[in-house]
């Protein structure tokens, strides 16, 4: 029994020995495996190939590319244009309303282009004035814009409460 | 089964409130889409008419009105709805401006408190635009003032009624003078 122990103990040094050998240095096979006669080959560090994108892209042969010849009918509606598939016919459009006031075309359930820049624009510089006038003060009463000479056209209780 | 009566817990909102939410493509996630949200709010507040993306308009008026009819319902004093203005309202002087201001101003109204417009695009922009602003606010009005154009059917209706009434009104004054002088001329036959 003891002859075993001794025997087992023997081998897991061995291995032991082997796997520190392995561990520390893959250049030559570990001195148990040398074949006499033959020398011993040293790793040969790989090539460093230059980087081509030929290896990242490859040939081509797999990529995305038309399996089946396209009919006649599909050509066509493509050039031609046709209702399910893209419609190439010029339509004119019935959205198209004249405004009241100023007598340009706009489209309908939109504002007139005409009308909403003079209006945009004043309210932009009324805007401008209010927050030139207001800046940061808590803002505590309606604000009416006057122009010049019309606090004096309406009655004076039509101001009251408002800056 | 007994569902619980929440119809009253929030004002009814006189417009079309969208169930679904607009994420708007924000990286940021939900929290930059409020972000976004609150700017809107607040410089709608502010300037009282904006011009912006229709989506971005749409969004940003529900939660205008919402925090308006909570404005109105509940006062300053209460302490929730001073923090959802505190929140939605970056500049503070607009916190002032809704409780004092807006308030008063919408209280009794029955309509909403917002208007959103689509505004004119000039090719090539073809993203949908839109202008949107606040009721009574001291601006030019974007559309003109329809309600004493003769033409329309509601003003047909009641021109038409007026002249009907008058013309009644005249036949029986008509008719009490004519009486009144048959009175005259009866005693004085007598």
């Amino acid at each position: 029994m003891a002859g075993s122990l001794l025997i087992r103990f023997n081998v897991a040094i061995h291995r032991l020995e082997l796997a520190i050998a392995t561990v520390l240095g893959r250049r030559s096979p570990p001195d148990g495996l040398c074949l006499a006669g033959v020398p011993i080959q040293e790793h040969q560090p790989r090539p460093a190939s230059a980087f081509s994108l030929k290896d990242l892209l490859g040939d081509g042969f797999l990529w995305g590319v038309p399996t089946a010849r396209r009919t006649i009918e599909r050509r066509l509606k493509r050039k031609f244009g046709d209702p399910y598939y893209i419609e190439k016919i010029l339509k004119p459009k019935t959205n198209i309303r004249t405004c009241n006031t100023c007598g340009d075309d706009h489209l309908a359930g939109v504002l007139c282009p005409t009308c909403y820049k003079k209006v945009i624009d004043e309210t932009k510089e009324m805007q401008e004035a209010i927050q030139n006038e207001l800046q940061l003060t808590p803002v505590e009463q309606e604000v009416a814009v006057l122009y010049e000479g019309e606090k004096d056209e309406k009655p004076d209780d039509f101001w009251e409460g408002k800056r | 089964m007994n569902q619980a009566d929440v119809a009253k817990l929030v004002s009814q909102l006189r417009i079309k409130v969208n169930p679904r939410l607009r994420k708007f493509r924000s990286p940021g996630g939900p929290e930059e889409r409020l972000n976004k949200l609150r700017k809107t709010v607040t410089a709608l507040i502010k300037h009282e008419r904006l011009e912006l993306n229709y989506p971005r308009a749409d969004e940003s008026r529900m939660y205008a009105e919402r925090l308006i009819s909570d404005a109105i319902r509940y006062g300053d004093c209460h302490k929730e709805t001073m923090e959802m203005a505190d929140y939605w309202l970056i500049e503070k002087q607009l916190v002032h401006k809704l409780f004092k201001v807006l308030v008063p101003r919408f209280a009794n109204y029955n309509t909403a408190y917002t208007k959103i417009y689509k505004a004119p695009t000039i090719h090539p922009e073809t993203r949908l635009k839109a202008v949107l602003e606040l009721r009574g606010n001291p601006y030019p009005p974007l559309l003109p003032d329809m309600h004493h154009n003769r033409n329309l059917i509601h003003n047909v209706l009641l021109d038409e009624a007026k002249k009907a009434y008058r013309t009644r009104k005249y036949a029986e004054i008509a008719a009490k003078i004519d009486a009144a002088g048959q009175n005259a001329t009866e005693e004085t036959s007598k």
